[in-house]
Protein backbone atom coordinates (compact mmCIF):
# COMPACT_ATOMS: atom_id res chain seq x y z
CA UNK A 1 0.00 0.00 0.00
CA UNK A 2 3.01 2.05 0.09
CA UNK A 3 2.14 3.59 -3.33
CA UNK A 4 2.66 7.16 -1.91
CA UNK A 5 -0.41 9.47 -2.90
CA UNK A 6 -2.26 9.97 -5.39
CA UNK A 7 -1.67 12.51 -6.74
CA UNK A 8 -4.14 13.38 -9.75
CA UNK A 9 -7.38 12.31 -6.92
CA UNK A 10 -5.83 14.79 -4.44
CA UNK A 11 -6.38 17.31 -7.21
CA UNK A 12 -9.68 16.22 -8.25
CA UNK A 13 -11.29 15.71 -4.89
CA UNK A 14 -9.89 19.26 -3.76
CA UNK A 15 -12.46 20.31 -5.95
CA UNK A 16 -14.97 17.67 -4.91
CA UNK A 17 -14.18 19.35 -0.76
CA UNK A 18 -14.60 23.10 -2.38
CA UNK A 19 -18.14 22.27 -4.22
CA UNK A 20 -18.93 21.36 -0.35
CA UNK A 21 -18.45 25.19 0.61
CA UNK A 22 -21.67 27.04 -0.34
CA UNK A 23 -23.56 24.11 1.50
CA UNK A 24 -21.50 24.83 4.48
CA UNK A 25 -21.38 28.25 4.38
CA UNK A 26 -25.01 28.24 4.12
CA UNK A 27 -25.45 26.58 6.85
CA UNK A 28 -23.04 28.59 9.24
CA UNK A 29 -25.19 31.18 7.81
CA UNK A 30 -28.69 30.64 8.55
CA UNK A 31 -27.51 29.22 12.22
CA UNK A 32 -25.76 32.63 12.77
CA UNK A 33 -28.86 34.79 11.55
CA UNK A 34 -31.08 32.70 13.86
CA UNK A 35 -28.57 32.50 17.00
CA UNK A 36 -27.35 36.25 16.87
CA UNK A 37 -30.81 37.74 17.54
CA UNK A 38 -32.31 35.23 19.84
CA UNK A 39 -28.79 34.71 21.45
CA UNK A 40 -28.73 38.31 22.29
CA UNK A 41 -32.15 38.80 23.89
CA UNK A 42 -31.78 35.63 25.50
CA UNK A 43 -28.57 37.06 27.18
CA UNK A 44 -30.83 40.46 27.92
CA UNK A 45 -32.79 37.91 29.66
CA UNK A 46 -29.98 36.60 31.90
CA UNK A 47 -28.21 40.27 32.87
CA UNK A 48 -31.55 41.62 33.70
CA UNK A 49 -32.88 38.57 35.57
CA UNK A 50 -36.23 38.23 33.93
CA UNK A 51 -37.49 35.41 36.30
CA UNK A 52 -38.41 32.37 34.10
CA UNK A 53 -36.56 33.08 30.89
CA UNK A 54 -33.77 33.79 33.05
CA UNK A 55 -33.44 30.08 34.78
CA UNK A 56 -34.47 28.62 31.28
CA UNK A 57 -31.70 30.01 29.58
CA UNK A 58 -29.25 28.92 32.15
CA UNK A 59 -30.71 25.25 31.85
CA UNK A 60 -29.89 25.90 27.87
CA UNK A 61 -26.60 26.69 28.06
CA UNK A 62 -25.70 24.50 30.43
CA UNK A 63 -27.00 21.19 28.05
CA UNK A 64 -25.44 22.65 25.14
CA UNK A 65 -22.19 23.41 26.63
CA UNK A 66 -22.41 19.68 28.39
CA UNK A 67 -23.19 17.90 25.76
CA UNK A 68 -21.28 16.93 22.32
CA UNK A 69 -23.02 18.28 19.34
CA UNK A 70 -22.69 14.51 17.66
CA UNK A 71 -24.91 13.60 20.49
CA UNK A 72 -27.53 16.75 19.79
CA UNK A 73 -27.54 15.73 16.37
CA UNK A 74 -28.39 11.96 16.94
CA UNK A 75 -31.44 13.43 19.42
CA UNK A 76 -32.41 15.92 16.82
CA UNK A 77 -32.56 13.50 14.17
CA UNK A 78 -34.36 10.95 15.93
CA UNK A 79 -36.52 13.13 17.91
CA UNK A 80 -37.91 15.23 15.21
CA UNK A 81 -39.36 12.85 12.95
CA UNK A 82 -41.43 11.07 15.78
CA UNK A 83 -42.60 14.14 16.55
CA UNK A 84 -43.67 15.31 13.18
CA UNK A 85 -45.30 12.14 12.48
CA UNK A 86 -47.37 12.39 15.79
CA UNK A 87 -48.57 15.92 14.37
CA UNK A 88 -49.50 14.82 10.94
CA UNK A 89 -51.42 11.60 12.11
CA UNK A 90 -53.42 13.98 14.37
CA UNK A 91 -54.29 16.34 11.82
CA UNK A 92 -54.24 14.06 8.80
CA UNK A 93 -51.87 16.12 6.64
CA UNK A 94 -50.01 14.20 3.98
CA UNK A 95 -46.34 14.97 4.34
CA UNK A 96 -43.86 12.76 3.54
CA UNK A 97 -41.31 12.92 6.47
CA UNK A 98 -38.89 10.72 5.40
CA UNK A 99 -38.43 13.26 2.21
CA UNK A 100 -37.24 16.34 4.10
CA UNK A 101 -34.27 18.06 3.48
CA UNK A 102 -31.97 16.83 5.58
CA UNK A 103 -30.69 20.38 5.30
CA UNK A 104 -33.91 21.60 7.82
CA UNK A 105 -32.07 19.32 10.66
CA UNK A 106 -29.02 21.04 9.78
CA UNK A 107 -30.30 24.47 10.37
CA UNK A 108 -32.12 23.26 13.50
CA UNK A 109 -29.04 21.47 15.87
CA UNK A 110 -26.44 24.66 14.48
CA UNK A 111 -29.06 27.17 15.27
CA UNK A 112 -30.14 25.50 18.79
CA UNK A 113 -26.00 24.99 19.70
CA UNK A 114 -24.93 28.13 18.71
CA UNK A 115 -27.30 30.23 20.53
CA UNK A 116 -26.66 28.97 23.54
CA UNK A 117 -22.86 29.88 22.70
CA UNK A 118 -24.20 33.24 21.72
CA UNK A 119 -26.16 33.64 25.35
CA UNK A 120 -22.40 33.18 27.29
CA UNK A 121 -21.11 35.55 24.72
CA UNK A 122 -23.29 38.14 24.71
CA UNK A 123 -23.94 37.96 28.14
CA UNK A 124 -20.18 38.85 29.21
CA UNK A 125 -19.65 41.03 26.73
CA UNK A 126 -22.73 43.44 27.96
CA UNK A 127 -21.79 42.79 31.54
CA UNK A 128 -18.34 44.79 30.84
CA UNK A 129 -20.12 48.18 29.57
CA UNK A 130 -20.46 49.79 32.82
CA UNK A 131 -24.08 50.51 33.75
CA UNK A 132 -23.52 54.44 34.21
CA UNK A 133 -23.83 54.22 30.43
CA UNK A 134 -27.27 53.19 29.95
CA UNK A 135 -27.93 55.35 32.31
CA UNK A 136 -26.01 58.78 30.88
CA UNK A 137 -27.60 57.83 28.03
CA UNK A 138 -31.29 57.88 29.03
CA UNK A 139 -30.47 60.52 31.29
CA UNK A 140 -29.94 62.14 28.07
CA UNK A 141 -33.29 61.51 26.98
CA UNK A 142 -32.42 58.53 24.64
CA UNK A 143 -35.45 55.81 24.64
CA UNK A 144 -33.97 52.57 26.17
CA UNK A 145 -34.07 50.81 23.00
CA UNK A 146 -32.11 54.09 21.53
CA UNK A 147 -29.53 53.98 24.32
CA UNK A 148 -28.80 50.11 23.64
CA UNK A 149 -28.56 50.70 19.77
CA UNK A 150 -26.53 53.93 20.21
CA UNK A 151 -24.56 53.61 22.93
CA UNK A 152 -24.49 50.12 24.86
CA UNK A 153 -24.28 47.59 21.43
CA UNK A 154 -21.42 49.29 19.79
CA UNK A 155 -19.51 48.89 23.04
CA UNK A 156 -20.35 45.50 23.81
CA UNK A 157 -20.21 44.73 19.79
CA UNK A 158 -16.18 45.46 19.97
CA UNK A 159 -15.51 42.86 23.37
CA UNK A 160 -18.00 40.81 21.56
CA UNK A 161 -16.21 40.13 18.56
CA UNK A 162 -12.98 37.87 18.86
CA UNK A 163 -15.44 35.40 20.98
CA UNK A 164 -18.20 35.74 17.98
CA UNK A 165 -15.32 35.13 15.89
CA UNK A 166 -14.30 31.67 17.37
CA UNK A 167 -18.05 30.67 17.55
CA UNK A 168 -18.33 31.25 14.00
CA UNK A 169 -15.07 28.98 13.34
CA UNK A 170 -16.23 26.41 16.06
CA UNK A 171 -19.92 26.06 13.97
CA UNK A 172 -18.15 25.69 10.53
CA UNK A 173 -16.12 23.09 11.98
CA UNK A 174 -19.16 21.56 13.72
CA UNK A 175 -20.94 21.42 10.13
CA UNK A 176 -18.28 18.68 9.61
CA UNK A 177 -20.64 16.56 10.98
CA UNK A 178 -23.46 16.92 9.22
CA UNK A 179 -22.25 14.04 7.23
CA UNK A 180 -24.44 12.31 9.87
CA UNK A 181 -27.93 13.79 8.85
CA UNK A 182 -26.49 13.05 5.08
CA UNK A 183 -25.87 16.68 4.81
CA UNK A 184 -23.97 17.03 1.66
CA UNK A 185 -21.11 19.58 2.64
CA UNK A 186 -17.36 19.41 2.80
CA UNK A 187 -16.59 16.04 4.42
CA UNK A 188 -19.43 14.10 3.54
CA UNK A 189 -18.65 14.87 -0.72
CA UNK A 190 -14.82 14.56 -0.18
CA UNK A 191 -15.14 11.19 1.83
CA UNK A 192 -18.22 9.66 -0.57
CA UNK A 193 -15.54 10.33 -3.60
CA UNK A 194 -13.15 9.00 -1.92
CA UNK A 195 -15.12 5.56 -1.19
CA UNK A 196 -14.95 4.73 -4.91
CA UNK A 197 -10.68 3.83 -5.01
CA UNK A 198 -10.26 4.28 -0.94
CA UNK A 199 -7.77 7.04 -1.65
CA UNK A 200 -9.11 8.26 2.24
CA UNK A 201 -5.36 9.93 2.88
CA UNK A 202 -5.70 11.90 -0.27
CA UNK A 203 -9.74 12.93 0.54
CA UNK A 204 -9.29 13.80 4.58
CA UNK A 205 -6.17 16.18 3.18
CA UNK A 206 -8.57 17.96 1.02
CA UNK A 207 -10.77 18.45 3.40
CA UNK A 208 -8.33 19.41 5.88
CA UNK A 209 -6.82 21.84 3.61
CA UNK A 210 -10.75 23.30 2.59
CA UNK A 211 -11.38 23.99 6.45
CA UNK A 212 -8.30 25.74 7.11
CA UNK A 213 -8.36 28.05 4.15
CA UNK A 214 -11.97 28.73 4.57
CA UNK A 215 -11.55 29.14 8.87
CA UNK A 216 -8.57 31.33 8.48
CA UNK A 217 -10.51 33.50 5.76
CA UNK A 218 -13.14 34.03 8.27
CA UNK A 219 -10.60 34.88 11.18
CA UNK A 220 -9.21 37.59 8.55
CA UNK A 221 -12.79 38.81 7.97
CA UNK A 222 -13.18 39.22 11.60
CA UNK A 223 -9.98 40.86 12.22
CA UNK A 224 -10.42 43.46 9.46
CA UNK A 225 -14.35 44.10 11.19
CA UNK A 226 -12.71 43.77 14.58
CA UNK A 227 -10.49 46.90 13.63
CA UNK A 228 -13.47 49.02 12.10
CA UNK A 229 -15.56 48.67 15.46
CA UNK A 230 -11.98 49.66 17.42
CA UNK A 231 -13.12 53.48 17.46
CA UNK A 232 -16.25 52.73 19.60
CA UNK A 233 -14.25 51.05 22.69
CA UNK A 234 -14.68 52.66 25.68
CA UNK A 235 -10.98 53.93 26.23
CA UNK A 236 -10.50 54.74 30.49
CA UNK A 237 -7.98 57.06 31.01
CA UNK B 1 -50.16 10.42 20.80
CA UNK B 2 -50.68 6.31 21.46
CA UNK B 3 -48.39 6.43 18.18
CA UNK B 4 -45.67 8.58 19.92
CA UNK B 5 -45.64 6.15 22.77
CA UNK B 6 -44.90 3.16 20.88
CA UNK B 7 -41.95 4.60 19.28
CA UNK B 8 -40.75 6.46 22.58
CA UNK B 9 -40.35 4.75 25.66
CA UNK B 10 -38.70 6.59 28.41
CA UNK B 11 -38.06 3.69 30.87
CA UNK B 12 -35.55 2.69 27.69
CA UNK B 13 -33.55 6.20 29.42
CA UNK B 14 -32.84 4.67 32.73
CA UNK B 15 -32.56 1.11 31.61
CA UNK B 16 -29.76 2.00 29.58
CA UNK B 17 -27.28 3.32 31.96
CA UNK B 18 -26.30 0.20 33.42
CA UNK B 19 -25.03 -1.09 29.85
CA UNK B 20 -23.47 2.30 28.95
CA UNK B 21 -21.96 3.48 32.25
CA UNK B 22 -19.03 0.79 32.51
CA UNK B 23 -18.41 1.66 29.03
CA UNK B 24 -16.97 5.26 30.53
CA UNK B 25 -14.30 3.91 31.31
CA UNK B 26 -12.42 3.80 28.11
CA UNK B 27 -14.07 7.25 27.24
CA UNK B 28 -11.99 8.66 30.71
CA UNK B 29 -8.98 6.48 29.94
CA UNK B 30 -8.34 8.25 25.81
CA UNK B 31 -9.28 11.45 27.58
CA UNK B 32 -6.77 10.81 29.94
CA UNK B 33 -4.14 9.64 28.37
CA UNK B 34 -4.52 12.41 25.65
CA UNK B 35 -5.01 15.14 28.52
CA UNK B 36 -1.22 13.95 29.98
CA UNK B 37 0.21 13.88 26.62
CA UNK B 38 -1.08 17.04 25.40
CA UNK B 39 -0.70 18.63 28.47
CA UNK B 40 3.30 17.91 28.22
CA UNK B 41 3.32 18.65 24.19
CA UNK B 42 1.47 21.87 25.25
CA UNK B 43 3.99 22.68 27.45
CA UNK B 44 6.45 22.60 24.84
CA UNK B 45 4.38 24.54 22.49
CA UNK B 46 4.05 27.39 24.79
CA UNK B 47 8.01 27.23 26.03
CA UNK B 48 8.31 27.88 21.93
CA UNK B 49 6.12 30.72 21.93
CA UNK B 50 7.43 32.31 24.63
CA UNK B 51 10.60 31.54 23.92
CA UNK B 52 13.48 34.00 21.93
CA UNK B 53 14.09 31.97 18.86
CA UNK B 54 11.88 33.71 16.15
CA UNK B 55 11.60 30.07 13.82
CA UNK B 56 10.58 28.21 16.93
CA UNK B 57 8.07 30.50 17.79
CA UNK B 58 6.64 31.04 14.37
CA UNK B 59 6.16 27.03 13.67
CA UNK B 60 4.12 26.87 17.49
CA UNK B 61 1.73 29.68 16.25
CA UNK B 62 1.29 28.10 13.08
CA UNK B 63 0.94 24.60 14.66
CA UNK B 64 -1.82 26.28 16.76
CA UNK B 65 -3.72 28.13 14.13
CA UNK B 66 -3.81 24.97 12.15
CA UNK B 67 -5.16 22.82 14.96
CA UNK B 68 -8.04 25.51 15.44
CA UNK B 69 -9.56 25.59 12.00
CA UNK B 70 -8.83 21.78 11.86
CA UNK B 71 -12.39 19.58 12.90
CA UNK B 72 -12.26 16.74 14.84
CA UNK B 73 -13.13 14.50 12.90
CA UNK B 74 -11.24 15.27 9.63
CA UNK B 75 -8.10 14.78 12.50
CA UNK B 76 -9.37 12.10 13.75
CA UNK B 77 -9.49 10.56 10.07
CA UNK B 78 -6.45 12.02 8.80
CA UNK B 79 -4.72 10.17 11.75
CA UNK B 80 -6.67 7.23 11.68
CA UNK B 81 -5.50 6.69 7.35
CA UNK B 82 -2.50 8.92 7.59
CA UNK B 83 -0.25 7.50 10.46
CA UNK B 84 0.00 4.16 9.26
CA UNK B 85 0.55 4.71 5.71
CA UNK B 86 3.19 6.96 6.63
CA UNK B 87 5.00 4.08 8.54
CA UNK B 88 4.43 2.56 5.67
CA UNK B 89 7.13 4.06 3.94
CA UNK B 90 9.25 3.42 6.71
CA UNK B 91 8.06 -0.32 6.58
CA UNK B 92 6.53 -0.19 9.56
CA UNK B 93 2.67 -2.17 9.79
CA UNK B 94 0.69 -0.25 11.62
CA UNK B 95 -2.58 -0.83 10.16
CA UNK B 96 -3.83 -4.04 13.02
CA UNK B 97 -3.19 -1.42 15.63
CA UNK B 98 -6.16 -0.99 18.63
CA UNK B 99 -7.66 2.17 17.49
CA UNK B 100 -7.79 3.32 20.60
CA UNK B 101 -3.95 5.09 19.60
CA UNK B 102 -5.15 6.90 17.26
CA UNK B 103 -7.92 8.37 19.20
CA UNK B 104 -5.14 9.16 21.59
CA UNK B 105 -2.65 10.51 19.43
CA UNK B 106 -5.38 12.59 17.65
CA UNK B 107 -6.48 14.17 21.02
CA UNK B 108 -3.33 14.91 22.03
CA UNK B 109 -2.22 16.71 19.06
CA UNK B 110 -5.86 18.58 19.80
CA UNK B 111 -5.55 19.08 23.18
CA UNK B 112 -1.59 20.45 23.04
CA UNK B 113 -2.84 23.16 20.93
CA UNK B 114 -5.30 24.10 23.36
CA UNK B 115 -2.97 23.98 26.18
CA UNK B 116 -0.13 26.05 24.63
CA UNK B 117 -2.59 29.07 24.84
CA UNK B 118 -3.83 27.73 27.68
CA UNK B 119 -0.07 28.04 29.65
CA UNK B 120 0.97 31.09 27.61
CA UNK B 121 -1.83 33.17 28.68
CA UNK B 122 -1.37 32.32 32.51
CA UNK B 123 2.14 32.78 31.89
CA UNK B 124 1.91 35.84 30.61
CA UNK B 125 -0.75 37.51 33.24
CA UNK B 126 1.93 37.14 35.76
CA UNK B 127 3.68 40.12 36.12
CA UNK B 128 7.67 40.19 35.09
CA UNK B 129 8.57 42.06 38.10
CA UNK B 130 7.63 39.32 40.26
CA UNK B 131 10.45 36.91 38.92
CA UNK B 132 12.76 39.99 39.11
CA UNK B 133 12.08 40.36 42.91
CA UNK B 134 11.99 36.69 43.38
CA UNK B 135 15.58 36.76 42.05
CA UNK B 136 16.79 39.97 43.62
CA UNK B 137 15.94 38.25 47.26
CA UNK B 138 18.26 35.28 46.03
CA UNK B 139 16.08 32.92 44.65
CA UNK B 140 17.67 30.79 41.86
CA UNK B 141 15.60 31.35 38.50
CA UNK B 142 14.17 27.69 38.84
CA UNK B 143 13.13 28.31 42.07
CA UNK B 144 11.94 31.66 41.28
CA UNK B 145 9.35 29.87 38.74
CA UNK B 146 8.59 26.85 41.05
CA UNK B 147 7.97 28.85 44.20
CA UNK B 148 6.84 32.51 42.58
CA UNK B 149 5.85 32.03 38.49
CA UNK B 150 3.69 28.67 39.21
CA UNK B 151 1.61 28.85 41.82
CA UNK B 152 -0.03 32.06 40.50
CA UNK B 153 -0.01 31.10 36.51
CA UNK B 154 -1.70 27.90 38.12
CA UNK B 155 -4.82 29.67 39.57
CA UNK B 156 -4.95 31.88 35.96
CA UNK B 157 -4.91 28.68 34.15
CA UNK B 158 -7.48 26.42 35.87
CA UNK B 159 -10.66 26.99 34.58
CA UNK B 160 -9.27 27.68 30.92
CA UNK B 161 -7.90 23.69 31.76
CA UNK B 162 -11.13 22.78 33.28
CA UNK B 163 -13.20 24.29 29.93
CA UNK B 164 -10.27 22.44 27.90
CA UNK B 165 -11.15 19.12 29.46
CA UNK B 166 -14.79 19.50 28.77
CA UNK B 167 -13.97 20.53 25.05
CA UNK B 168 -11.93 17.27 25.07
CA UNK B 169 -14.45 14.96 26.75
CA UNK B 170 -17.32 16.30 24.22
CA UNK B 171 -14.75 15.81 20.90
CA UNK B 172 -13.63 12.35 22.28
CA UNK B 173 -17.16 11.56 21.80
CA UNK B 174 -16.34 11.01 17.81
CA UNK B 175 -14.30 8.22 18.72
CA UNK B 176 -17.12 6.07 17.75
CA UNK B 177 -16.69 7.26 14.32
CA UNK B 178 -13.24 5.48 13.85
CA UNK B 179 -14.71 2.02 15.36
CA UNK B 180 -13.69 2.59 19.25
CA UNK B 181 -16.21 1.05 21.20
CA UNK B 182 -16.45 3.66 24.34
CA UNK B 183 -19.93 5.21 25.62
CA UNK B 184 -21.23 5.94 22.40
CA UNK B 185 -19.60 3.41 20.67
CA UNK B 186 -21.52 0.87 22.68
CA UNK B 187 -24.70 3.21 22.72
CA UNK B 188 -24.32 2.76 18.70
CA UNK B 189 -24.17 -1.22 19.43
CA UNK B 190 -26.99 -1.16 21.73
CA UNK B 191 -29.26 0.73 18.89
CA UNK B 192 -28.24 -1.62 15.93
CA UNK B 193 -28.72 -4.57 18.40
CA UNK B 194 -32.20 -3.01 18.49
CA UNK B 195 -33.24 -2.93 15.05
CA UNK B 196 -32.61 1.02 14.95
CA UNK B 197 -35.89 1.28 17.75
CA UNK B 198 -35.52 3.33 20.50
CA UNK B 199 -33.01 5.16 19.33
CA UNK B 200 -33.95 8.51 20.55
CA UNK B 201 -33.84 6.78 24.52
CA UNK B 202 -30.33 6.10 24.11
CA UNK B 203 -29.29 9.12 22.78
CA UNK B 204 -31.20 11.04 25.75
CA UNK B 205 -29.05 8.80 28.26
CA UNK B 206 -26.07 9.72 26.63
CA UNK B 207 -26.62 13.54 27.00
CA UNK B 208 -27.12 12.74 30.63
CA UNK B 209 -23.88 11.01 31.08
CA UNK B 210 -22.42 13.69 29.25
CA UNK B 211 -24.33 16.54 30.80
CA UNK B 212 -23.31 15.44 34.28
CA UNK B 213 -19.78 14.77 33.60
CA UNK B 214 -19.73 18.59 32.53
CA UNK B 215 -21.36 19.95 35.36
CA UNK B 216 -18.71 17.79 37.77
CA UNK B 217 -15.74 18.87 36.18
CA UNK B 218 -16.69 22.47 35.70
CA UNK B 219 -17.69 22.35 39.46
CA UNK B 220 -14.38 20.65 40.54
CA UNK B 221 -12.68 23.25 38.87
CA UNK B 222 -14.38 25.66 40.70
CA UNK B 223 -13.60 24.04 44.04
CA UNK B 224 -9.72 24.18 43.06
CA UNK B 225 -9.71 27.54 41.90
CA UNK B 226 -11.12 28.29 44.71
CA UNK B 227 -8.47 26.24 47.11
CA UNK B 228 -5.69 27.38 45.04
CA UNK B 229 -6.17 31.01 45.59
CA UNK B 230 -6.29 30.96 48.93
CA UNK B 231 -2.54 32.67 49.46
CA UNK B 232 -3.61 34.90 46.69
CA UNK B 233 -3.31 38.56 47.61
CA UNK B 234 -4.24 41.26 45.16
CA UNK B 235 -2.37 44.20 45.36
CA UNK B 236 -4.68 47.32 45.49
CA UNK B 237 -2.30 50.50 45.61
CA UNK B 238 0.96 50.42 43.54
Amino acid sequence: MSDGLNYKFLVDTFFVALSGVPITLFVTAVALLVALPLGFLLALTRINQIPILNTFSQVYVSFVRGTPIIIQIFIVYASVPLILTAITEKYNWNIKIYDINPIWYAFIVFSFSTTAILIEVFRSALSTVSKGQLEAAQAVGLTNFQAYRRIVIPQALVVALPNICTATVNLIKATSLGYAMSLQEITLKAKVAANVGYNYVEAYLDIFLVYIILCSLVEYGFKLYEKRLRKYQYVSS
Amino acid sequence: MSNMEKYFDASYIWSSFPALLPFLKITFLVAGLSIIFGTFFGLILASMKLGKNKVARKVANFYTTILRCTPSIVLLFLVYYGVPSIADNFGIYLHDIDTAVFVVITFTLQFAAIMSEVIRSAYESIEKGQFEAAVSVGLSPFQAYRRIIFPQALVVALPNFGNGMIALLQEGSLAYTIGLIDVVGKANLIIAANYNTHALEIFIALAIIYWILSILIEKGFGKLEKMFSKGKQTIKAT
